[in-house]
């Protein structure tokens, strides 16, 4: 599996196809860090939620490098779609992580903050970051070219789908009580967003870990059911 | 010999239509089978099939051992890796764990064989149709397999390297490996073959040997009004490029010479040829 890791990002790096989301990540921080200072936790969760959308993006970019015929191949090679598939979305992971390990640097490095990141709030929010990447990976997997044929089907659900998922909180205020569960069924995207803004940042014993293993559950999930059904569909 | 592979009751359907109906087939050691088939008969679904890569709706495929070793050449080899023949084999041989040193030596010598060490270190996507396809074929040969299975493998290829082939694949036969191939025209293949089958509206039938017919290919370059769909002496037509292509039985060429001359079309050759339908 670590061949095919290392296969794909090479492959990615020669395709230049990182250029339109990473390009598009940069300039989001940069002007969102134009005015300085800046709250630290309220700002990091900002940044996850622009991590979010752009794993995404870059899961179906990464899930599209392979032609059918390519795929199959190193799927024969390799002996398991499992392990093809969970390659790919490992791929996609560590290129989240190296923009992860820039967004938690960045506002460090060039004074963007109020105050100073201690390490509770550093390992909260670099947390937060990866749990965010994680999901999106595995939201845009079941819309990528693996599962749909379309373009147009698979770019369009998935932007409603992040689209519903950001506007979560908003769609569960405006909906009537008797119904208002069905928001359980979208991507926890926003779910830590008020954990963290109400957190003061003091200690791990005042923050809410609900929302933060409502990710970890629905990634998982989502994550295995994509690799159960792209494994069918060969 | 000892059975390898069972495929057992396949059925494929492509939307409504039955690509492979009850096909069941036993691949046994040392084997070299053909399969047979006009353009969209199956063959390349079925040789899919049997290399695991795709499934069928129902019908089972076993293999005599879990980590059996397959090698498959697709009829297409993708034409755009951003890699070249070199770091592409590379990859492959780790992904099938074979050590570096191991795979620098095989690299160097099947390169070495099929012509394309000149080209070791440009990218696949800037080849020609014939090295892309070579390089098609040593991916599947890389790992020496229990089970080689090639789609239509000539074509693209040069003479040279479909000699080549050809010894490489009896190389594979004396050490034990199983072949399966598909093969559209008259090929070296021909007296390679244990065993031939048709594959037909779904079906898979066994050759019978009969006495080879004499068959006619007639080239018509301009064929506008003609219509060869009615035509029942026709044993295989296609167009390629602006040409119709029309295979014909000997008895029945002149019949439709004159047909094809009626109907104002234009007839650039007749020639002969060995057909398998």
């Amino acid at each position: 599996m670590k061949e095919v890791i290392t296969y794909s990002l090479h492959d990615y790096v020669r395709s230049h196809k990182y250029f339109p989301p990473i390009s598009t990540y940069f300039v989001l921080i940069l002007v969102f860090y134009t005015y300085k200072p800046n709250p630290i936790v309220d700002s990091y969760a900002i940044t996850a939620l622009f991590l979010f959308v752009i794993s995404a993006w870059l899961c179906m970019s990464v899930l599209s490098l392979d032609s059918p015929v390519q795929r199959q191949l190193l799927i024969l090679h390799l002996g398991s779609s499992c392990q093809y598939y969970l390659a790919k979305l490992v791929t996609v992971w560590l290129i989240t992580l190296l923009l992860t390990v820039f967004t938690f640097l960045y506002p460090i490095i060039f004074n963007m903050f109020s105050g100073t990141v201690s390490f509770t709030i550093g390992f909260v929010t670099f947390a937060n970051h990866v749990l965010l990447a994680t999901l999106g990976i595995g939201i845009a997997s079941f819309f990528s070219k693996v599962m749909m044929e379309s373009a147009i089907n698979a770019y369009g659900g998935l932007a409603l789908t992040i689209i519903l998922s950001i506007t979560a909180l908003g769609i569960h205020e405006a909906l009537p009580a008797s119904i208002r569960y069905v928001t359980w069924l979208l991507p926890p995207a926003t779910v830590t967003q008020q954990p963290l803004i109400q957190w003061e940042g003091d200690s791990l014993s005042h923050l809410s870990y609900l929302s933060f293993i409502w990710i970890v559950i629905y990634a998982g999930v989502i994550i295995l059911l994509f690799l159960i059904l792209a494994k069918k569909r060969r | 010999m000892n059975q390898l592979v069972e495929l057992k009751s396949i059925n494929k359907k492509y939307e409504k239509k039955n690509v492979l109906y009850d096909i069941s087939l036993s691949l046994k050691e040392k084997q070299v089978i053909a399969i047979l088939g006009g353009n969209g008969s199956g063959k390349s679904t079925f040789l899919r099939i049997a290399a695991g890569i795709e499934r069928p709706d129902s019908g089972q495929v076993l293999y005599a051992s879990k980590s059996i070793r397959i090698g498959y050449v697709p009829e297409r080899f993708p034409k755009y890796l951003r890699f070249t023949p070199d770091e592409y084999l590379h990859y492959i041989g780790r992904i099938n764990g074979i050590s570096k040193a191991v795979l620098n030596e095989r690299i160097s010598s099947l390169l070495y064989r099929f012509g394309l060490k000149a080209w070791r270190n440009q990218r696949i996507s800037e080849l020609s149709k014939g090295n892309i396809q070579k390089v098609g074929v040593l991916q599947a040969i890389l790992q020496q397999p229990e089970l080689f299975i090639l789609d239509e493998p000539l074509s693209g290829l040069d003479a040279a390297a479909q000699q080549e082939l050809l010894s490489i694949i009896s190389e594979l036969k004396e050490q034990g490996t199983t072949i399966l191939l598909t093969y559209h025209e008259a090929s070296i293949f021909e007296g390679m073959a244990d065993q031939t089958y048709y594959l037909k509206d779904g079906c898979l039938t066994e050759e019978v040997m009969t006495e080879k017919e004499d068959v006619k290919l007639i080239e018509i370059t301009s064929f506008i009004g003609i219509d060869v769909a009615e035509w029942k002496e026709i044993l295989y037509s296609e167009i390629r490029e602006d040409r119709l292509l029309l295979y014909v039985s000997s008895k029945n060429s002149n019949q439709i010479l004159m047909r094809i001359l009626e109907l104002q079309g234009s007839i650039e050759s007749v020639s002969s040829t060995d057909f398998n339908s």
